[in-house]
């Protein structure tokens, strides 16, 4: 019950937001982070000593002939998501401050974390649909609002591809709905847990209907590609970054993206038996071309966000890569996969809130983000140039840092099944630390850019949330027990 | 409870920060903190020697860290070795640094920055995990990044970090290959902890029939990778030279007596999986032998004075990897041979290294030798230092080097006997008898042209000794080059019980050091007589050859860099932006057909209805025609 509180007072708040004619980002800031200490004290009451299956479950219903009810349930896949969630939007809120948004845009940003918070706590697949649109909606208009260059056709482009992941989201939904009254009798029901326990879809779905299996697969790959974002689905992401203003970027990056790694590990993983090999070879094809593609196309840009922007697809290529490599292998080689693959969407998040707030603050202060004009800028800005670097260094895997973690494990697990096409994800890993370093040497490092003047570095704020983000991520570098243990046991005790 | 040993590495880790943040504005304190922790992890170390000094069995002991791998420590007498080594010569090497960086602004986060190396140097030692090992092995490798790049102002220095940290990043995802093949394979045939260090030295077997011997050789291959990359290895040692740019003191404590050992270390770590295939083996000792006479050719024709030591590390390197390659005659005495020889190049090297740094500072970081000369008059006590260092180096007796190198060059005599005397066996023993000829060539030179003769510049004119209490560190290391070799046999046995001791014929054993005498002949004829000086080489095709390093590095850079990855890159992103405009060319198509849609929209309901049931009726026809594939 605990969390629909949170949930509820959430929904308060945004409204709050909405209406508050002053001090707009003070108050933002306030209630994220009352938020994200809710959300850790709960994190704490309920998973210290986590044993396995679902907690807080709750349910209330609405119209029960047809299946209709607002379940609420917390797996350690939605804890965790959760964390990350309520950390990103305290961040990305905290660091506007330096530019005078209004109460719309952080009345927006306040609704889009209500509609991950939803998302994640849902049970039931009308409500996760329901808040998965939730979620567009705002930012789009955030981009549409207070975007840069090129806003207006960038939030459309974010707003039809996404949009369209949607309708094939809910075809699949309802055709899993419509297989479950089927099956049952009219029994209808929303429920996740009920639509995708193995009961049911290892006993109904799958003989016979090959066509049925695999469009409901489509359906939800389509989704969860897009909003990931995976190659070939991705073209929305490097204008939506760039033109979003950065405090939207870093929600996009941290928390946009793990809604499509969510869908992975809580609606395919699953129902990973009406996966077939080539279904998961595929998967796992998108992963490693989206690591290797996306990397070879962030190395050649200038424009650092929009390097960012595509080093943050490609290590969500690692993500399909986790998935696809959890369905073909069993036992240990699974669960570390899956696993690795959960703390990775953490990691990745973290770690690109760290990267954008750091290049934010750049941004703001030497008026550039481009790797042409922003050179040498450890001698006028050191503090927050070794955060961004401490950025750059856990994007590109550096062990003692969270990424390395996750990205071990499915590094690791990977090779009974990939065989030598491990070779490849390592290929695109040394072309990812090459141009993470590169980038970081053209920018950071050498003779500073005389042009800029002289620049002041971040203000003892910034630089005291850039370093509780960064001790977090250290933190879950060393000590990933922190979450990954709970993962495990969730995983390892079956879904 | 956590045993003591845990804070050999913990001491200076934690202490790194604190350095680095009480030391703010410049203040000294950061040195002297950051020489404390270490002295702690010394001192630590020595007891835990005393502790464990006559026991065979180790200490162990570890937690679950994540999914099913452990982390802990894992401390027998290899590591135990490594440890007092690596504590001791990092500590003598902050003193001096206390000195050598007291000029610099930033020097908190020098030593905040060596600490932490330390400490993961150490961590790296005492690892229990070869996970746990590859976190301190990429942990060292980012401190050898930050400390290259110290002088960040520099663009040699910025690119020689990126360099460095680039061509190491290849050998370590090499091995992090090779261990996922053990991890994943051993999952799969059920075992605990998988990467554990213990269960894969004392099951080498077992692992190799669980996982298939041809699988185990590959992982010692890529293994051998990651070493070959840290250690600066043929074909990856080109990024060592280039990290000369760091301050001299990080040269010498990362670039030639710890990280760059670190490969050596690895290999001998887990040598009982190389002991059950030849073929990885006889490649560590191909590679390593080659290694120690490709490098030494190169540092005849380098007239930088850090890079000629660089050039040396990399060759006495090849020596270590070699006596580990040996393993398939010699079985773990191997170990003893290697670590020797790796404890006394520690010595000698981080000794040669702050002799540099001695000469550099008063010279003004003026680099090259042939801009030197006569400096034994003017500054006599380093240049003392520095004799004693050089002939280390050379291995002549009685230093240390004699017996551990020559020991090495010994034992690769007797892999060819042992290997039934074919010619193909001679190899190595003719490469590493090669390379002690190198080594003669380039020391020497460097010696004549740096001490000998009258001064070549109006800096070298004037230099002098630095104040006498700065160079206590660097005489105790003299005295250790000279008086280590008295415990030759007890270390080998320490390290390996009852190890083999190595004989060979008389001629074989006196050879490397003829040779070495013949380099002295030489170099002397040359450089001791002024004869150099009009000697042109620049039309010799062989000195072009090496002066340009075999082209490896404009290989590397111009070669795979600048021709292949990136037009590739830029190619990518052009297909990324093309890409990118067709979907919105289709996006504005599809607004085109909105608008004569829109003609449609007239708000007459039936209108409406009779188009969704048409589109219904399309997508159901469609859904039959996809089912039916």
């Amino acid at each position: 019950m605990f969390i629909l509180y949170i949930f509820i007072l959430l929904l308060v708040m945004a409204l709050v937001s909405f209406i508050a004619k002053k001090k707009a980002y003070a108050i933002a800031t306030v209630e994220s982070i009352i938020i994200l200490i809710l959300t850790i004290l709960y994190a704490f009451v309920r998973f210290y000593g986590y044993t396995g299956g679902m907690v807080s479950t709750f349910s209330y219903p609405i119209d029960t002939s047809i299946g209709f009810s607002f379940s609420v349930g917390i797996t350690p896949i939605s804890m965790v998501l959760l964390f990350l969630t309520v950390a990103i939007m305290s961040m990305a809120i905290f660091v506007s401050g330096r530019e005078s948004y209004d109460r719309r845009f952080y009345g927006l940003m306040m609704t889009t974390e209500a509609g991950l918070f939803g998302l994640l706590i849902s049970r039931n697949f009308l409500f996760f649909y329901v808040f998965w649109e939730a979620v567009i909606i705002p930012v789009f208009m955030l981009i549409a609002i207070f975007g840069g260059e090129k806003k207006e056709s960038a939030s459309l482009k974010f707003f039809v591809y996404t949009q369209i992941g949607s309708v094939f989201l809910l075809l699949s939904i309802l055709t899993l709905f419509s297989f479950y009254s089927n099956s049952y009798h009219h029994g209808f029901t929303l429920n996740m847990g009920k639509l995708l326990s193995p009961a049911f879809i290892s006993g109904y779905i799958t003989p016979g209907q090959p066509f049925w299996t695999d469009f409901i697969l489509f359906g939800f790959f389509i989704a969860f590609l897009v909003k990931m974002p995976s190659f070939p689905l991705h073209s929305w992401l490097p204008d939506a970054y760039t033109a979003a203003p950065y405090p939207v970027t870093i929600v996009l990056s941290g928390a946009i993206s793990l809604m499509g790694g969510y869908g992975f590990y809580a609606v395919i993983f699953p129902i990973a038996s009406l996966v077939g090999s080539t279904v998961a070879w595929i998967i796992i094809g998108l992963g490693i071309i989206s690591l290797i593609y996306f990397a070879m196309v962030a190395m050649f840009q200038e424009n650092m966000k929009k390097m960012m922007a595509y080093a943050s697809a490609a290590s969500m290529g690692f993500i399909s890569i986790s998935l696809g490599v959890g369905i073909l292998s069993t036992g240990y080689n699974t669960y570390t996969s899956i696993s690795g693959g959960i703390f990775q969407i953490l990691a990745h998040g973290l770690i690109m809130g760290l990267v954008f707030s750091s290049l934010y603050i750049i941004k703001l202060n030497t008026g550039s983000e481009s790797n042409l004009t922003v050179r040498g800028l450890f001698r006028e800005m050191p503090v927050v140039s070794a955060f961004f670097l401490g950025g750059l260094m856990a994007s590109l895997g550096l062990p003692g840092l969270a990424g390395f973690i996750s990205e071990a494990s499915i590094v690791l697990a990977s090779y009974e099944t990939l065989g030598l096409l491990i070779f490849l994800v390592i290929f695109g890993m040394i072309i990812t630390a090459s141009y993470h370093v590169w980038a970081a040497q053209k920018a950071l490092n050498g003779p500073y850019n005389e042009f800029l003047g002289k620049v002041k570095d971040g203000s003892r704020g910034e630089i005291a949330a850039l370093s509780l983000l960064f001790i977090l991520i250290l933190l879950l570098g060393i000590y990933p027990s922190l979450f990954y243990h709970m993962i495990f046991v969730y995983i390892k005790g079956g879904i | 409870m956590l045993d003591y040993a845990w804070f050999i590495f913990l001491t200076p880790i934690i202490f790194a920060p604190i350095s680095a943040l009480a030391g703010w504005k410049g203040k000294n304190i950061a040195g002297i903190l950051a020489s404390i922790s270490i002295f702690i992890s010394l001192a630590l170390s020595f007891l835990l020697f005393l502790s464990i000094r006559n026991q065979s069995a180790a200490i162990y002991q570890s937690y679950n860290w994540f999914a099913n791998i452990n982390a802990g420590i894992y401390v027998d007498h290899l590591a135990i070795v490594m440890a007092l080594m690596v504590s001791f010569v990092s500590l003598m090497i902050h003193l001096f640094a206390l000195y050598y960086m007291k000029e610099d602004p930033r020097k908190n986060i020098y030593f905040g920055e060596t600490a932490l190396f330390t400490g993961g140097m150490l961590g790296l030692v005492l690892s229990s995990n070869l996970l746990e090992f590859f976190t301190f092995w990429e942990l060292v490798g980012v401190c050898s990044y930050l400390l290259v790049g110290f002088w960040f102002f520099k663009p040699n220095a910025a690119s020689a970090a990126k360099k460095a940290f680039i061509v190491t990043r290849v050998g370590d995802l090499l091995f992090i290959i090779g261990l996922a093949i053990l991890y994943s394979s051993l999952n799969a045939s059920g075992v605990n902890d998988p990467l554990s260090i213990p269960y894969l030295i004392t099951n080498a077997g077992s692992v190799a029939n669980a996982i298939g011997s041809q699988n185990l050789t590959i992982v010692a291959l890529l293994l051998l990778g990651g070493a070959a990359g840290k250690s600066a290895q043929f074909p990856l040692h080109v990024w060592i030279p280039d990290a000369m740019e760091g301050p001299t003191t990080v040269s010498a404590l990362i670039h030639a007596a710890t990280m760059v050992t670190a490969g050596v270390y690895l290999i001998a770590r887990v040598l009982p999986i190389y002991a059950t295939s030849i073929f990885a083996s006889d490649t560590v000792l191909f590679i390593g032998a080659f290694t120690a006479v490709f490098a030494g050719t190169i540092g005849i024709a380098v007239n930088d004075l850090k890079r000629i030591l660089a050039y040396s590390t990399i060759s006495q390197i090849g020596y270590m990897m070699a006596a580990l390659g040996m393993v398939s005659v010699i079985g773990q005495s191997a170990v003893g041979l290697s670590l020797y020889h790796l404890v006394v190049h520690a010595v000698f090297k981080a000794l040669l290294f702050m002799v540099a740094a001695v000469v550099l500072l008063v010279l003004m970081d003026l680099r090259d030798v042939k801009q030197m000369g006569g400096l034994w008059r003017k500054m006599p006590i380093t240049m003392t230092l520095f004799f004693i260092g050089s002939i280390t180096l050379a291995a002549i007796p009685p230093t240390a080097a004699f017996f551990s190198k020559d020991t090495i060059i010994d034992a690769s005599y007797q892999y060819y006997l042992a290997n039934g005397q074919g010619i193909q066996f001679l190899l190595p023993w003719i490469m590493l008898l090669l390379g002690a000829f190198t080594t003669g060539l380039y020391t020497f030179r460097m010696f004549f042209l740096v001490a000998l003769g009258k001064p070549r510049s109006k800096l070298a004119e004037e230099a002098k000794d630095p104040p006498l209490i700065v160079l206590v560190p660097l005489m105790i290391l003299a005295a250790l080059s000279l008086g280590l070799g008295l415990i030759q046999y007890r270390f080998y046995d320490f390290l390996t019980p009852s190890a083999e001791i190595i004989s060979v014929p008389t001629l074989p054993t006196y050879l490397p050091l003829i040779m070495v005498g013949i380099a002295f002949v030489i170099i002397a004829s040359i450089y001791g007589t002024g004869l150099w000086k009009k000697m042109d080489l620049s039309k010799s095709r062989l000195y072009r050859l090496v002066k340009s390093k075999y082209y490896l590095d404009a290989i590397y850079t111009r070669g795979i860099a600048e021709r292949v990855i990136l037009p590739l890159s830029s190619g990518f992103s052009r297909t990324e932006d093309g890409f990118s405009r067709s979907v919105e060319k289709t996006g504005g198509g599809a607004m085109a057909f909105g608008g004569l849609l829109r003609r449609i929209q007239s708000g007459v309901v039936e209108y409406y209805f009779v188009f969704l049931v048409i589109s219904i009726g399309i997508i159901m026809i469609l859904l039959e025609i996809m089912g039916g594939i």
